[in-house]
């Protein structure tokens, strides 16, 4: 018995050694569920590709929405930086954009309850499947990152190549390796320098016979006149070393510049079509039943008549499948873990006429919940959810409402 | 052997046997003591240091040439006391700055390089070790820890930027990117992309220096050289109260918890 056990001790460990141990996990759930439920709501994301070769380009592109229920608790986003979730320099950053200006720095004075579209264009660097997200860092909140894709990248890393040309016309062959042979040959000779040095002293005798020799009061014996030659004659070849290498970096790079730091900014895109108005009831997550449940009251106030088509919050998309236009609007290539199978089921489906009103009760019940650490909002100080909920007319035209408000837990279905 | 390593075993009262045992115990104690000092100055500069000296979009005019060397001379400063106190050894701020260069490539190249992926030019360190080595030198030619603080200190805080520049130089050419000027650093710093490390927490010339437009950087190493006069003079009164053993008395309990066999009648 005893054996066996081992036995299966052993071809365990072995079995879990020889596994791929690689973490691909790089935090997208690490964020507080009210942060990801009621700050930046990302939508309409795409990723050019899936699977690219080795300098190619993948281009991450959609909107995000800055919800009007920003916690009290969270920065507003008065400084913002976009960048992508990926783990470690995987993939190049070549570009990026908020509304079609360059994010290359960081973007101020974004507006809560406003919408803007974003770009990355990202190349491919090392060899692998790599999970890429776009990423909205907020100063004094953290990262907020957007879905996720897994991309694959193949080829042979030893051919990714980043040249740069300087307006002073210097050609550099690859950013990854540029200046790096440079300081490791002078760092190498001040090493040295300084391990003659210590070499110098290390080779007496060192540790208790001087202790003693201090002890008695004999320092002369300890530091002779000849160390104060090598001492003085190190410290000019030192200087001598240091003025002429900067007097000649001096004269070789003579148009230099300043690490380039600011701001920039952008106006928010135009509002997008509000065909309802929301008037939050209650919202409660059933516990056992791993189960968001929503009671609205929706107002028409557009001339079509609408159907609710989709429930979004924190990357999550909960699609109501009895309604063409909204399962249309998920590609196919959109990550199906994002995207809970038991979709958004609705009481009242049928469309709402102009100018109605109705009670509605919404159900996104899906382990989804749980998988994507969403819970613990209940154990928030500010126990509330938010989300996107966007609306189809007959002809398919979309629009976008806000919903937000407190979140109850419960056991058992109240609503 | 020469004649003065014989008159320091002769003083120390050194048998040949003994010197011979002694001889061992140096090279033991060299390298642990290598291990202690490397550890020590690494984790002191990672902790009030850290992110000025690991990128090199962060290597700006004002702050990494400020931080950088107050920062490292601290370590120096307390080695040296503590070699020099107790074993007239003019090495410990040499040994500080190398080691921890060392230190610093093989945690670039494995960490940095190797478990994350950030090429070498995006995480290439500065070194001290010019101003430390004159730290050294200072203190064998005055034999005065006050004099190596006004001299040894300024020029550890002068030094540091002239002497990086030789080789950081070539990361400060202008190109363009995407419509703007930027130097090749900010476009390694952009290029290689670190997802927790957004742009806007650079601390990139905050404040009222750039009224001093091309001599940024000399004030800042101006400035940098007259807090490091104070910051030697401060770690190197630490070393020196760090080579002073002082034991807290503890009564007949302690000692007997701790397994020492306390003889009755001598209470």
């Amino acid at each position: 018995m005893k054996k066996a056990t081992l036995l299966v001790w052993a071809a365990t460990t072995l079995l879990f050694s020889l596994m791929d141990q690689a973490a691909f996990a790089h935090g997208e759930r690490a964020t507080e569920p009210y942060i990801r439920t009621r700050t930046v709501h990302w939508y309409d994301v795409t990723w050019s590709t899936d699977a690219l070769n080795v300098n190619d380009t993948v281009t991450v592109q959609g909107k995000f929405h800055l919800l009007n229920d920003w916690p009290d608790s969270v920065s507003l986003p008065n400084l913002v930086f976009l960048s992508n979730g990926s783990p470690g320099a995987v993939m190049t950053r070549v570009e990026s954009y908020i509304n079609e200006i360059p994010a290359r720095q960081s973007t101020k004075g974004l507006i809560v309850g406003r919408d803007y579209d974003f770009k990355l264009v990202m190349k491919a660097r090392k060899v692998g499947q790599w999970h890429l997200h776009p990423v909205m860092n907020i100063h004094g909140a953290g990262a907020v990152v957007g879905p996720g894709e897994w991309i694959t990248v193949s080829g042979n890393e030893a051919d990714f190549k980043d040249p740069l040309t300087t307006l002073t016309g210097n050609k550099i062959d690859d950013l990854q390796t540029f200046g790096v042979s440079r300081v490791q040959m002078w760092q190498f000779g001040f090493g040295l320098i300084a391990a003659v040095w210590i070499l110098w002293w290390l080779r007496r005798p060192l540790i208790i016979s001087r202790w003693l020799v201090v002890k008695k009061g004999r320092e002369d014996l300890l530091i002779t006149p000849m160390d104060d030659k090598v001492a003085a004659a190190l410290l000019v070849l030192l200087a001598i070393v240091v003025l002429v290498g900067y007097t000649r970096t001096t004269s070789e790079f003579p148009e230099l510049v300043p690490l380039q730091s600011g701001s920039l900014s952008t106006p928010p895109l135009p509002k997008p079509p509000h065909a309802v108005e929301i008037k939050f009831k209650r919202a409660e997550y059933d516990v056992p039943g791993r189960s968001m449940r929503l009671s609205v009251e929706m107002t028409n106030t557009s001339d079509q008549p609408v159907s609710v088509g989709e429930f979004t919050t924190a990357n999550l998309r909960f699609i109501n499948k009895s309604l063409p236009a909204a399962v249309a609007a998920v590609s196919s290539k959109f990550p199906k873990e994002l995207v809970p199978r038991n979709g958004l089921v609705i009481d009242h489906p049928e469309p709402l006429a102009p100018g109605e009103s109705r009670l509605v009760n919404l159900d996104t019940t899906d382990a989804a919940w749980e998988v994507e650490r969403l819970v613990s909002f209940l154990s928030n100080v500010d126990s509330r959810m938010g989300g996107l909920l966007f609306f189809y007319d007959g002809k398919g035209n979309r629009s976008m409402s806000e919903v937000y408000g407190p979140i109850v837990p419960v056991f058992k279905k109240t609503i | 052997m020469t004649d003065n390593d014989q008159a320091i075993l002769a003083a120390a009262e050194m048998s040949p046997r003994i010197a011979r045992y002694s001889r061992t115990f140096d090279y033991l104690i060299v390298v642990i003591a290598a291990f202690l000092v490397w550890s020590v100055t690494h984790i002191h500069f990672l902790l009030f240091a850290g992110d000025w000296d690991f990128f090199i979009d962060w290597k700006d005019r004002q702050y990494w040439i400020l931080i950088t060397p107050i920062v490292s001379i601290m370590s120096a400063a307390a080695f040296q006391a503590i070699f020099w106190t107790l074993f007239r050894l003019p090495i410990g701020a040499t040994a500080s700055a190398l080691l921890f260069l060392i230190g610093v490539w093989i945690v670039r190249y494995h960490a940095w390089e190797g478990m994350a992926y950030f090429p070498l030019s995006l995480v290439v360190p500065a070194t001290g070790l010019v101003g430390a080595m004159a730290l050294d030198f200072i203190l064998v030619l005055s034999r005065s820890w006050v004099i190596t603080a006004v001299f040894g200190g300024v020029i550890y805080g002068l030094s540091f930027f002239p002497t990086n520049w030789i080789y950081l130089a070539p990361y400060f050419q202008p190109a363009e990117h995407m419509g703007e000027m930027a130097s090749v650093a900010d476009i390694i710093g952009y290029v290689f992309p670190r997802s927790g490390t957004p742009e806007y927490i650079r601390i990139i010339e905050r404040g009222t220096l750039r009224t001093f437009g091309d001599s940024a950087n000399w004030v800042s190493a101006f400035f940098s050289a007259f807090v490091c006069m104070f910051a030697y003079s401060v770690f190197w009164l630490m070393g020196v109260v760090a080579c002073t053993p002082k034991y807290i008395p503890v009564g007949y309990r302690f000692k007997e918890l701790y397994g020492a066999k306390i003889d009755a009648g001598a209470l």
